[in-house]
């Protein structure tokens, strides 16, 4: 069953992002790997036929260009696909741990899935949240951050009874009244000096 | 009379220094159109039409703004280099591909204050006559892309993308790419093979990318924090950037720390500002005795923790004269009781995972042979020698591969060496360190 066939609109909304031409065609193979990936789990066979016919190449240049990425699957994954930051930061704030505690309480291991089909881990690189290290990602969702033990164990219980997963959106810093605030509101940063702009020319 | 030049502001704690580039960051609505247009939001692109477009590249130049991405080209040289006069499509990349190790200072400018980013990105296309920009994201950050897409829905619904911005004649619109888990697509290049559907393997260089860049046509790609200071740039005047920073490295940067500190996190100071600076007042101290830091991302070569280092202006210079590098200004504190070799090995895990395997010493030497000797030396395994073989190994991939992910990795490698030889040498002669090589991890 092709999956774009009826989905018109997403196809023009990426295609409109490139030049119409070959080479701005072929630009559409990220964002359309995406969208399947997103939609099914993993991108199979089929689709990379499908995504080749789109952008106008074959099915072994697309799983070419797929393999060098570590975010797409050629494999099923779970309902939530968690993926643990392994990099230094995370693990100077344990996150081997973190990661042990992950694939032992769900007993399972990366290229699998649990039979209740809810999860598949990874193990990842760096992902741009090393200040709230340990931290992971939720599928293609969001990142659960600062994870302690006791946080690991409340979001997979949440998950395993149905629940959704809600990402962390903590800024490390904010501002309030001219001054920047930290999380446990003590100031930080300068005291915002009075500065006016220039003057427009002409 | 006599004209004194004031003392340039060196110091988040001077009071005359104002944070700007992150200083919407965590106010209410803070993405939203309407929140930045309260805050002035869009002055400064109306004052650069006002300019015309080779001011605006002067006013550039004469900032003193270094390239925020890691390796501190001038901005404003970097823009003059496009054919500015030939007519044909000129492109602008974003590049929020943030994937250094240590570095996070992107992820919040996108979240946060993207129409700040669009400002920038629009001063920059006019500048440089380019009429498309692509912001090409790093694929976890789903947040980031949301607010980015949000944002230029808003900026076109309003008349601030498209055709003839403001009514000033310029055309230019905004696409966002997102990436999908692949470091090496923050080297321009890749960057460019990426965007275009290919394998993100790096293009050798010249051409470079002003004269032969996405569909061969010139581009300029810069990172999200350099475009984010055009807006201010602009709006303040080049004086008032060159009125932060040390003689060579001007203005205002994003410094992230983590590592085991009260409140890791990113923090807005003018360059020059101390490690000691950013670690206690602003980082809130180290929670246990610190051995090392990492000054500016994972491929920054390791500095000892003592005294002279903790005085030193974190500027291009003086981090350069210590060994190390400025890079993208992510500080990271490895603890004395964590295993240096243990901590090296996890960043060559990285390099080596990272590597695209076009050339040869990358792939073979960190990829294969550093990978596994490494793995060894954790694992108890070392001979006495091994380190000699990294060494030698380290000068022959030195300057030898294809792009700077290689040389990017003996950051780490080589320092840690040369800092701490005796836990590598400990680490062969016991079989194991004389210290723990994981950490604790909170319960609660
Ligand atoms: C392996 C590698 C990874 C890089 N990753 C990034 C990145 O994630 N973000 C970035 O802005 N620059 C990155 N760069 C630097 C870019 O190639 C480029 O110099 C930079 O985007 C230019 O922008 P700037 O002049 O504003 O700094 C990387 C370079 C290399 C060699
Ligand atoms: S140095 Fe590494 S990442 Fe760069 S081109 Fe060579 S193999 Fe690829
Ligand atoms: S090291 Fe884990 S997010 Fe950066």
């Amino acid at each position: 069953m092709p999956y774009f066939t009826d989905k018109q609109t997403v196809l023009e909304d990426i295609f409109s992002r490139y030049p119409q031409t070959e080479q701005g065609r072929r630009s559409a193979l990220m964002p359309l790997l995406r969208e399947v990936q997103n939609a099914l789990g993993y991108v199979p066979e089929a689709q990379m036929e499908e995504i080749s016919t789109l952008i106008g190449t074959t099915a072994t240049e697309v799983k070419s260009v797929m393999s060098f990425y570590s975010t797409y699957h050629t494999i099923p994954t779970g309902k939530w696909h968690i993926q643990v930051c392994a990099t230094l930061s995370c693990a100077l704030a344990g996150s081997d741990a973190l990661w042990d505690d992950l694939t032992e309480t769900l007993e399972t291991v990366p290229g699998e899935v649990t039979p209740d089909k809810l999860f598949s881990v990874q193990k990842v690189e760096c992902l741009g949240s090393c200040g709230t290290a340990p931290m992971l990602q939720v599928s293609d969702i969001g990142y659960a951050e600062c994870v302690t033990r006791k946080k690991l164990h409340t979001l997979l219980e949440h998950l395993k009874n149905g629940g959704e997963f809600v990402p962390d959106t903590r800024v490390p810093v904010f501002m309030q009244g001219g001054q920047q605030l930290d999380a446990l509101e003590n100031e930080v940063g300068g005291r915002t000096a009075d500065l006016e702009p220039l003057p427009m020319p002409g | 009379m006599t004209m004194t030049t004031p003392r340039p502001i060196t110091s988040a704690l001077d009071a005359r220094f104002k944070p700007t580039l992150y200083a919407r960051v965590g106010k209410e609505n803070s993405f939203t159109l309407e929140s930045y247009r309260a805050d002035g939001g869009y002055e400064a692109v109306q004052r650069a039409f006002a300019l015309g477009p080779d001011p605006v590249i002067d006013e550039m130049k004469k900032s003193g703004l270094r390239g925020r991405g890691g390796a501190g080209f001038p901005t404003g040289l970097k823009w003059s280099f496009m054919p500015l006069k030939d007519g044909r499509q000129h492109y602008l990349i974003c590049n929020a591909d943030e994937s250094e190790p240590g570095s996070f200072k992107d992820r919040y400018l996108l979240t946060e204050d993207p129409h700040q980013l669009i400002e920038g990105m629009l001063i920059a296309g006019f500048a440089m006559r380019a009429s498309i920009g692509y912001i090409y994201i790093r694929g976890e950050y789903v947040l980031g892309a949301e607010r980015i897409d949000a944002a230029i829905a808003e900026a076109r619904a309003a008349g601030l993308l498209g055709k003839n911005v403001l009514g000033s004649g310029f055309d230019f619109d905004l696409f966002l790419h997102r990436g999908a888990g692949a470091y090496i697509c923050g080297e321009e290049t890749a960057l460019m093979n990426s965007l275009e559907g290919l394998r993100a393997n790096p293009r050798l260089k010249p051409p470079f990318p002003a004269a032969s860049g996405i569909y061969n046509l010139p581009t300029t790609i810069n990172n999200v924090e350099s475009f984010c200071a055009a807006p201010h740039i602009l709006r303040y005047g080049a004086d008032w950037y060159s009125s932060m920073g040390t003689e060579k490295s001007k203005g205002n940067k994003l410094f992230q720390i983590s590592g085991p500190v009260a409140r890791p996190g990113v923090f807005e100071l003018p360059l020059g500002a101390t490690f000691r600076e950013i670690i206690y007042d602003f980082a809130g101290g180290p929670l246990e005795p610190i051995k090392a830091i990492i000054p500016g991302g994972s491929s920054t070569p390791m500095m000892p923790w003592n005294d002279a280092i903790l005085d030193t202006p974190m500027d291009y210079e003086a981090i350069g004269a210590q060994g190390s590098m400025l890079g993208t200004g992510g500080v990271i504190l490895i603890p004395q009781d964590y295993c240096i070799v243990n901590a090296t090995w996890n960043l060559v895990r990285f390099y080596a995972h990272e590597s695209c395997g076009k050339c040869t010493p990358c792939r073979e030497g960190i990829g294969s042979w550093m990978t596994k000797i490494y793995e060894k030396l954790v694992r108890g395994g070392g001979k006495p020698g091994d380190v000699e073989l990294i060494l030698d190994m380290s000068d022959n991939i030195a300057g030898k591969s294809f792009c700077a992910l290689a040389d990017a990795c003996l950051g780490p490698v080589v320092s840690s060496i040369k800092l701490f030889r005796d836990e590598y040498d400990y680490l062969i002669a016991n079989g194991k360190s004389q210290y723990g090589g994981r950490s604790r991890w909170a319960e609660e």
